[in-house]
């Protein structure tokens, strides 16, 4: 018998308002994701498929529809609840790092853990811990300003999953490296899904990275076509 | 790492912003600072320890009638008065200066003493000083400007008075409010001016200072209805007299003061805007990380809290520092005797250097706490 879903989506629409315009990003989407998928969303640009990966990581609200992540309601979460939630549930890894240029990988790493209740060498343990398994347990101390483009992306990674959350999420984190760095980092977010279990959930463009998923999703015109 | 770590490396990350806007904090704290104390200064005079006991009766029409000399002895009859002297102004300048800043009086040696007792002789003596009728008392700051010594000679070119005067330093003082001023005989100007049986006005002492109003009272009443009515009033009183006719300069100081206000509060608003407009993208991502508007909130008041307050420090110390370790008699030729920054002053600059961190960080903070993820992420680093 198949696990419960980790991620249901309910009929899912979203729509912007461009001047007087209203623009359909989700149409009715409906799908549902299992514990430890490694699910990619493909689309040409304005399929949707950003909007789809926010709405799930409750980084924006939908117009209608319900996201449930192992059962919580997303959309019904107050504002203040919902960023509780995406620190405990949630890890982001984004195209462009996003890292903060002032602060050393560890420091980077260690900022979801400041919001937890962890004392400082528990903390200390768990950024250590996450960035050798991203394999920069030699770069702690330097700043992003000191590491590759792939390096920084691993040290998002490392960030993204210090909390250990169910579910990761990424928004085209090769879309800047190399093809080297690409295929490290999409090698790690493979990992976490088959050997950690956690589930994660990537935007991209590159049919080659969406060969490193358990199964792929194309949007077109806000809906899943495939 | 800790939070106030964070902050701390935030508010830093632009060196030369930082320093810059703690420096501009800084110099107008220093700039406020030293106008609060300047209208102080001008408008409330020292208070010395027997000022509560010392009564001027002068003419009640203006300072600059005189009064008949005659008046005296009715005044030495009313009771609770101590002791009475004539106390002229004669105005003169010394040497070749075009400008003096001491002034000279004219006084009855005898009965001043017991009047300016907070300033005993520290060098020479007085009783030589009553002796000499040409001779003259010296306040203490006077000699140290002019390197004088007790046995020179000063000469004043008179101004309001058709004579000038050469007087020999016969005894100096230390200890009043105002150790610059010079005091003559009165009989030595008189017998220069021809004896016209007036006095500029008239120095009392009372016994106590619960006889001190009622002494104004018969002062007054002494001489109402009479061809020289005088207007007796306590030396606070008389001085607040004077400092009344600072009245405009103290609105245009105010006036600037809210001016260098304002343009610090544009200052701060600006730069802080600038630095959270330019990590937007961060802050979203801090949101998407979990933390909450609130966290945001105090990120961006602590940081400009943070660099106001040092500003204010750098700017409110290094005026405190600068004014109590400067010689101002000398920095103004005289014009102040005093530039005392208060704990009053150093409160109200400190409290303005406060609100001006919180003002500067509100609108940049309400909007990042407005701003949405999505909207934050798109943002152009």
């Amino acid at each position: 018998m198949a696990a419960d879903p980790i991620v249901q989506v309910r009929d899912l629409s979203k729509l912007y308002r461009q001047g007087d315009i209203d623009v359909t990003a989700l149409n009715h989407v409906s799908v549902d994701i299992q514990p430890a998928e490694f699910v990619v969303l493909m689309g040409p640009s304005g399929s949707g498929k950003s909007t789809l990966l926010h709405i799930i990581a409750g980084i924006d609200r939908p117009t209608s529809g319900d996201v449930l992540v192992q059962g919580i309601n997303v959309g019904n979460l107050s504002e203040s609840d919902l960023a509780t939630w995406r620190n405990q549930y949630v890890g982001f890894v984004f195209q462009s790092f996003n890292l903060i240029p002032v602060l050393t990988a560890a420091e980077n790493v260690e900022l979801p853990l400041l919001l937890t209740r962890l004392d400082r060498k528990s903390r200390k343990q768990q950024v250590e811990a996450a960035l050798q398994l991203v394999g920069l347990g030699d770069r702690i101390h330097h700043r992003p300003d000191q590491l590759s483009g792939g390096q920084q992306q691993r040290v998002a990674i490392a960030r993204a999953l210090v909390t250990d959350p169910v579910l990761i999420v990424a928004d085209e984190p090769t879309g800047n490296l190399d093809a080297k760095s690409a295929s490290d980092v999409l090698d790690i977010l493979r990992s976490l899904s088959s050997r950690s279990g956690k589930t994660v959930i990537m935007v991209t463009h590159d049919p080659k990275a969406a060969g490193y998923g358990t199964r792929s999703l194309h949007l077109e015109k806000g809906e899943i076509v495939a | 790492m800790t939070v106030l770590g964070f902050i701390l490396k935030n508010a830093l990350r632009n060196t030369r912003r930082a320093l810059l806007t703690i420096s501009s904090v800084a110099v107008s704290s220093a700039l406020l600072v030293s106008l609060m104390t300047l209208e102080r200064e001008l408008t409330v005079p020292p208070e010395a320890e027997g000022a509560s006991l010392r009564i001027i009766a002068r003419n009640k029409v203006s300072l600059m009638q005189p009064l008949p000399a005659k008046q005296l002895s009715a005044i030495q009859r009313i009771p609770g008065v101590v002791t009475v002297t004539p106390f002229t102004y004669f105005g003169g300048l010394y040497e070749n200066e075009e400008f003096t800043s001491f002034a000279q009086f004219a006084v009855d040696p005898a009965p001043f003493q017991s009047i300016i007792v907070d300033g005993p002789v520290i060098d020479g003596s007085y009783e030589a000083w009553m002796k000499n009728r040409t001779g003259c008392l010296v306040g203490a700051d006077t000699m140290k400007r002019y390197n004088l010594k007790v046995g020179d000679q000063m000469r004043f070119r008179g101004t309001f008075y058709p004579c000038d005067l050469d007087l020999k330093v016969e005894a100096v003082y230390q200890g009043t409010v105002d150790d610059r001023n010079i005091f003559f005989h009165h009989k030595l100007l008189d017998e220069l001016t021809g004896d016209p049986g007036t006095v500029g006005t008239w120095y009392l002492r009372a016994e106590s200072a619960e006889v001190a109003d009622r002494v104004i009272q018969q002062v007054n009443d002494t001489f109402a209805n009479t061809s020289a009515e005088v207007r007796a009033e306590s030396e606070r009183a008389f001085q607040m007299g004077f400092v009344s006719m600072w009245g405009n300069v103290s609105n245009l100081i105010r006036g600037v003061n809210l001016v260098v206000v304002f343009t610090l509060v544009l200052v701060a608003v600006s730069t802080m805007s600038m630095a959270v407009r330019e990590r937007f993208r961060e802050l979203a991502v801090l949101k998407a990380l979990g933390f909450q508007r609130r966290d945001l909130f105090g990120f961006i008041l602590a940081e400009g809290f943070g660099l106001s307050v040092i500003g204010g420090a750098v700017g409110i110390g290094g005026a405190w520092a600068f004014w109590t370790f400067s010689d101002i008699q000398q920095m103004t030729n005289g014009f102040l005797i005093v530039f005392e920054v208060t704990p009053r002053i150093v409160g109200l600059a400190a409290a303005v250097a406060s609100v001006l961190g919180v003002v500067s960080s509100i609108g940049p903070a309400i909007s990042v706490g407005r701003m949405s993820v999505v909207e934050g992420l798109k943002t152009l680093d």
